[in-house]
């Protein structure tokens, strides 16, 4: 069914209880001209873009649990494109874009809400980095404006500005950043991919491929049964290394856990998007009043989707120092996801070695924010056989060709990322 | 333009004189839970045996102190001096001040290798009724006496500052601890638990000399 | 999660760092770029049991190797490796 204001006055009428599933369950058919692992929002928005930009409606998607029960449905629903570096920058604004036409794309209400993400800085090295970042962000055409400390004032006067560590000098700011409502994004994909004739297969775990004489891929096995396909590609960010080892494939990643916040609703405090710029702890509130944050990953490889109190003990010591307002609020709910932390920072969308397979994998902890432009480049490669130019550099080789996109300039040392 | 003077003094400090106060800090409504006060006056080197030299060091320690190195976490009450473990193969002499450095030269000539800290370090007492209940609230060891008796010690993490801690003798019938810790860390530590403190009702003495 | 270090007994996981997999060795100079390559920036990435390393920065200061399940957090055997006091490292 399509969304309108129509159809919601049509429901009103029989009492909202006859409003038809937002997609399909159906059974997995024997075979598919491509199945997408993994039923998060990059999977779906591939799965979509397949179907819309080229055409290929003849596709599966598999999700081991249910829609949203992944990173969709964990990560702190931040949306920005703030980014320093070529092979980055370009790709997240064009994510940025399909943004803010994903409602109307989709015709499903995402929530965007662009309210603005302001990285503050608190030292004089750090407004020139971010000077920089700025710079290179508008050069690019992305919106954003470098704040003194007066500015920062104006936006948010309740943060601690004249912490004797810490003191808030100023902050960068990019006011299209800000929001997005996580589950509705991956219901919404779900909704048009379903549309468009892609199947949606829940419940499904993929548990091996099958291969030609070749080596080619031509299908995966799964716990419902053995499904056919012509091109394979892989959406499961957290368990890439567990599903590319399936097929043979090693990978320049390690999986950690971050883990995220949400407190008791509050009056409305916080306008955008605010990170700390002396420790990591991000903070925006949702509609409902409560703080969503977080800050670091935990540092250890992990697949638990749960971690340990000295980062939740860190992450309250940032936001403690940042806005000591917050002292009294209660912490609501507490949880992890699993991060495909690679080895400079940035993503990997690419065709493996392996005929057949196609790999989109390494989202660090920035994968939300990247969710339509993955789809979109990642359908490209699928589609075409050949890599879209905003996803050009994202390639798994790049280690070994010393082409690494490392924004924070760390290293091969994932948990530091 | 603000005119900056600095004046230059050689008159000796620790690393609390800038904040140190005497006297009564927190709740004041009734007797004091605790008492806390920085010790001065000590010699501290630090000793760390080398690859297979440790019964050596071991066997030195006992002709030099009169008793063995300290192997485990816990600390040692020997000749003019407190040895304090600090890790597997080490542990820290800690003596009033004066050739405390020169004897452990003597002792472990060869076998181990020294580190001079009693500028690098500062020392914190804290004893009294509520001073477990202060430490709980910061450190993540179990300080119950069954566990962590008298002369016990240990290398942790308070408040993200690395501390060597130990448990002396008691006082009154209450526990005494010592806290070892870097001394530009020092400030920030104290802060920390006199904010931990302050319920109890904390007195501070005058900083003194350092006595096993 | 707590670790029994061997020296100082059990203690929270925040006085620890983390290096990661004990496996990856590093391989002779001349064993040429993808020795290299594999051992730099490839993982076993295991969920499961694994073999790491961790340092006791916050305590007595040893590297220690954890054999730990990653899906469990559950943590099996703690071993001190070269560095942590020759006394007690058998290699």
């Amino acid at each position: 069914m399509k969304y309108s204001i129509f159809s919601l006055a049509r429901a009103a009428l029989s009492g909202h209880k006859n409003w038809p599933r937002t997609w399909r369950d159906p059974e997995p058919q024997k075979q598919y001209d491509v199945v997408i692992v993994g039923g998060g929002g990059h999977g779906l928005a591939t799965a979509y873009h397949l179907a819309h930009e080229h055409g290929i409606r003849n596709v599966a998607v598999l999700e081991k649990g249910w829609i949203g029960s992944g990173n969709a449905g964990r990560n702190t629903t931040i949306i920005r494109s703030n980014y320093l570096l070529p092979g980055n920058i370009g790709f997240y604004e064009m994510s940025m874009k399909l943004w803010e036409t994903m409602e109307s794309d989709l015709n499903y209400n995402a929530m965007v809400s662009q309210r603005g993400v302001l990285n503050l800085y608190h030292s004089d090295a750090q407004r020139d980095a971010y000077a920089r970042r700025g710079n290179a962000m508008r050069i690019n055409g992305i919106d954003s404006e470098l704040l003194d400390q007066a500015g920062v004032r104006k936006l948010a006067p309740f943060l601690n500005f004249d912490n004797a560590r810490f003191p808030i000098q100023g902050g960068l700011l990019q006011p299209r950043g800000g929001t997005a409502r996580h589950d509705a994004v991956v219901w919404g994909y779900a909704h048009a991919a379903d549309k468009l004739g892609v199947d949606i297969i829940q419940n499904c775990e993929v548990t091996g491929f099958t291969r030609d004489a070749n080596g080619k891929v031509t299908g995966v096995e799964t716990s419902r049964g053995t499904i056919g396909a012509g091109k394979v590609g892989i959406a499961v960010a957290g368990n890439s290394s567990r599903v590319a080892a399936m097929a043979g494939l090693r990978l320049p990643i390690e999986s950690h856990v971050l883990q995220a916040f949400v407190s008791e609703g509050i009056k409305p405090l916080i306008p955008g998007v605010i990170t700390f710029g002396a420790g990591h702890f991000y903070v925006s509130q949702s509609d409902k009043g409560g703080l969503v944050f977080g800050g670091d990953i935990d540092g250890y490889n992990s697949y638990a989707q749960r971690g340990n109190l000295p980062v939740v003990e860190d992450v309250c010591e940032g936001g403690m120092a940042l806005m000591p307002v917050i002292g009294r609020v209660r912490l609501l709910r507490q949880w992890g996801g699993i991060m495909d932390m690679s080895m400079d920072g940035s993503p990997i969308i690419d065709k493996t070695p392996v005929d057949g397979l196609y790999l989109n994998a390494g989202w660090c902890y920035g994968g939300f924010k990247a969710t339509p432009g993955s789809g979109f480049v990642f359908a490209h490669l699928i589609a075409r056989d050949e890599l879209h130019r905003e996803g050009a550099r994202f390639r798994l080789d790049r280690f070994q060709r010393g082409a690494m996109i490392d924004e924070k300039g760390q290293g091969a040392q994932p948990n530091l990322h | 333009m603000v005119e900056l003077s600095v004046e230059l003094s050689w008159a000796e400090t620790t690393p609390l004189s800038r904040i140190y106060a005497a006297g009564r800090q927190g709740a004041k409504e009734h007797d004091a839970g605790l008492t806390m006060a920085e010790q001065t006056g000590f010699e501290l080197v630090q000793v760390m045996a080398r690859r297979g030299q440790w019964s050596a060091t071991d066997q030195a320690c006992k002709e030099a102190y009169g008793a063995s190195a300290p192997a485990k976490p816990h600390a040692v009450v020997a000749q003019g001096a407190l040895l304090v473990w600090s890790g597997p193969d080490q542990f820290l002499v800690l003596s009033p001040r004066g050739d405390g450095l020169e004897r452990a030269r003597l002792a472990f000539a060869g076998m181990a290798s020294l580190s001079e800290q009693s500028d690098g370090r500062s020392l914190l007492r804290i004893s009294g009724a509520r001073s477990r209940d202060l430490l709980a609230k910061v450190c993540s060891l179990d300080l119950h006496p069954a566990v962590f008796p008298q002369w016990a010690a240990a290398a942790t993490s308070i408040d993200h500052t690395s501390v060597n801690l130990w448990r002396s003798t008691d006082r009154d019938g209450e526990a005494v601890f010592h806290l070892l810790v870097f001394a530009t860390f020092a400030e920030s530590l104290w802060h920390t638990l006199l904010d931990s403190g302050a319920e109890y009702g904390v007195a501070i003495d005058a900083p003194g000399a350092w006595q096993a | 999660m707590r670790i029994a270090c061997p020296f100082c007994g059990p203690r929270e996981n925040g006085e620890f760092s983390y290096l990661g997999d004990a496996k990856p060795k590093r391989p002779a100079p001349d064993a040429g770029q993808d020795a290299f390559y594999d051992y730099v920036y490839l993982r076993d990435n295991v969920a499961g049991e694994m073999e790491e390393l961790w340092y006791h920065g916050g305590g007595c200061r040893s590297w220690l190797k954890v054999r730990r399940n990653t899906v469990t957090h559950e943590i099996f055997s703690v071993e001190p490796v070269a560095g942590a006091g020759a006394q007690k490292v058998a290699s």
